[in-house]
């Protein structure tokens, strides 16, 4: 009971916490909700061309071609056993000579193709990985995968990942430092209370917590209001990229429906603990027992 | 309950204390006086852990301050009761919610907060003025307040640093009145003051600082704003 009495009581600090900050509320939470909106934007698309690249980078296949006397099965559950291997396809010599005599009309003639192995990679950074350790085998005579496109897309996603991750940094630091002054304010405005509850032994942690919840609930208001603002975008620009890339529109539209769940989840996270964290930093800072 | 050996207190190397030994027993009232500059506010601030001393012990109601983690100063000035020159009331709360503002945060039942609000008010002669907010009260009342929220909580130890400064002399023996009657109940009380009035008036125990040194100790002594004027009227 008595810590739900002092939950009830930081509530009530925590609202008037609010109601002494007046417009500086709305003006921290324009410009937190602005930063994230930033942030979930560009997350978004980062997300969106990840998945498209790890899709893309999927698609890429190895092709391994058997030495004669070996059980293809057998191989492609030596090769399962790599990591970074999604799916084998066997294809056994004779429909590979099939197919080529159905397509390229060949004489019949003894069947020189090796039985071959597809091999399918969870991603691009893989692909040369899973092709030089399926090379070691020795059951295996050849292996050929797209080289440079699998460099390519690699560094595509890495330049996505780290640019992703500056622009995350600097925002991050923009964010701490809005939450950071308009605490630094609201201790300035509850200077007296917060002596008063110090000289009278009340714990420091009593006397943060209304400040930490209140830089919570920025972050929580902001990342709503960034969801709001990023769920119009998505609606009105969703219909326009199924349109404008048909080629690619169900891989893409399926990306961005992951995406932007993702970044909400995202969004929400960083929101409130940016305005916990900062909060906690600031008073932390300023308020000495 | 208070008790400072060979305590030393440096700001930047210059002395603000030199070598204050000092006791004082459970239940006693006494004045610590001076003028501007002697140490009083610095004392005041060893006793409920404002500050550490440079050098020294200090201990209040059995703990060792100097061994007191960050952590148990809350634990510390709960056991205590902090009187301002300022009154340090909030504009924006009534004399009861001043009053009760720190037994809400320490998580107290509503209904005795109500209890101890209305019992500390009374003791203060303010019954009546619980619907007040600071601006409706006189000086001497919003003092008063400050008491009642300083002694709501029942410490053992209550430090006043110059409680009536800016009060008029009526007012201010009047509330030095009110804590020779706390005081009476087994209550330990220092004050700080430059006063003269007031401590002439009430005749207890005086301990003078003069420029960062205890120059005097006397029991019902009185004080003299003018330097070596310190007299033990019984002696």
């Amino acid at each position: 009971m008595k810590q739900l009495r002092i939950v009830k009581s930081i509530i009530i600090e925590t609202w008037l916490g609010f109601k002494q900050s007046g417009w500086s509320n709305w003006l921290v939470i324009s410009i937190l909700a602005i930063a994230l909106t930033i942030f979930g934007g560009i997350l978004q698309v980062t997300i969106s061309l990840q998945n498209l690249v790890s899709s893309w980078g999927s698609q890429l296949e190895i092709s391994a071609y058997l030495k004669d006397d070996n059980d293809p099965k057998v191989i492609a559950n030596e090769i399962k056993q790599i990591p970074g291997v999604e799916s084998i396809e066997i294809i056994p010599k004779e429909i590979a000579w099939q197919d080529m005599q159905k397509s390229l009309h060949v004489a019949s003639v003894v069947n020189p193709l090796p039985n071959t192995l597809h091999v399918k990679v969870i991603s691009s950074n893989s692909v040369e990985d899973v092709a030089s350790r399926i090379k070691l085998l020795g059951s295996v005579e050849h292996v050929r995968f797209p080289l440079k496109v699998a460099r390519r897309l690699n560094q595509f996603r890495q330049f996505i990942e780290i640019s992703g991750l500056a622009l995350t940094a600097a925002l991050t630091v923009a964010t701490l430092t809005v939450i950071g002054n308009t605490i630094h304010l609201v201790i300035q405005a509850r200077q007296r209370e917060i002596e008063i509850l110090s000289l009278m032994g009340v714990s420091p942690s009593y006397i943060k917590s209304p400040l930490i919840l209140q830089g919570a609930f920025y972050g929580a208001i902001s990342g709503l209001l960034a969801m709001a603002v990023l769920w119009a975008v998505h609606l009105y620009i969703n219909p326009l990229i199924t349109e404008q890339l048909l080629g690619f529109a169900p891989l893409v539209s399926r990306s961005m429906e992951v995406s932007i769940l993702q970044t909400f989840a995202i969004l929400m996270l960083l929101g409130v603990a940016v305005g916990a964290g900062g909060s906690w930093w600031t008073s932390g800072r300023y308020i000495k027992v | 309950m208070i008790r400072l050996q060979n305590v030393h207190k440096n700001y930047g190397g210059c002395p603000a204390l030199t070598n204050i030994n000092l006791h004082i027993a459970p239940g006693e009232f006494a004045f610590l006086v001076g003028p501007s500059g002697a140490g009083k506010s610095t004392l005041m601030r060893l006793l409920y852990r404002e500050e550490a001393p440079t050098t020294g012990m200090v201990f209040v109601g059995g703990v060792n301050l100097n061994r007191l983690r960050a952590n148990q100063v809350p634990l510390l000035r709960r056991k205590l009761g902090i009187i301002f020159q300022d009154y340090k009331l909030l504009p924006r709360q009534t004399a009861f919610a001043n009053v009760a503002y720190v037994l809400r945060a320490l998580g107290v039942d509503e209904r005795e907060i109500a209890r101890r609000v209305t019992s500390a008010l009374c003791v203060v002669n303010l019954e009546n003025k619980g619907d007040a907010y600071p601006d409706e009260l006189s000086g001497g009342e919003q003092q008063r307040v400050g008491i009642a929220r300083a002694i709501v909580n029942g410490p053992p130890v209550l430090l006043a640093d110059e409680p009536t400064g800016n009060l008029d002399p009526a007012t201010s023996l009047e509330i030095v009145q009110l804590l020779a009657r706390i005081s009476e109940r087994g209550t330990t009380i220092l004050i700080s003051t430059h006063d003269q009035f007031i401590v002439n008036a009430t005749r207890k125990r005086v301990i003078a600082l003069r420029q960062g040194e205890i120059s005097s100790d006397v029991d019902s002594g009185f004080y003299d704003a003018e330097p070596s004027a310190m007299q033990n009227i019984e002696g």
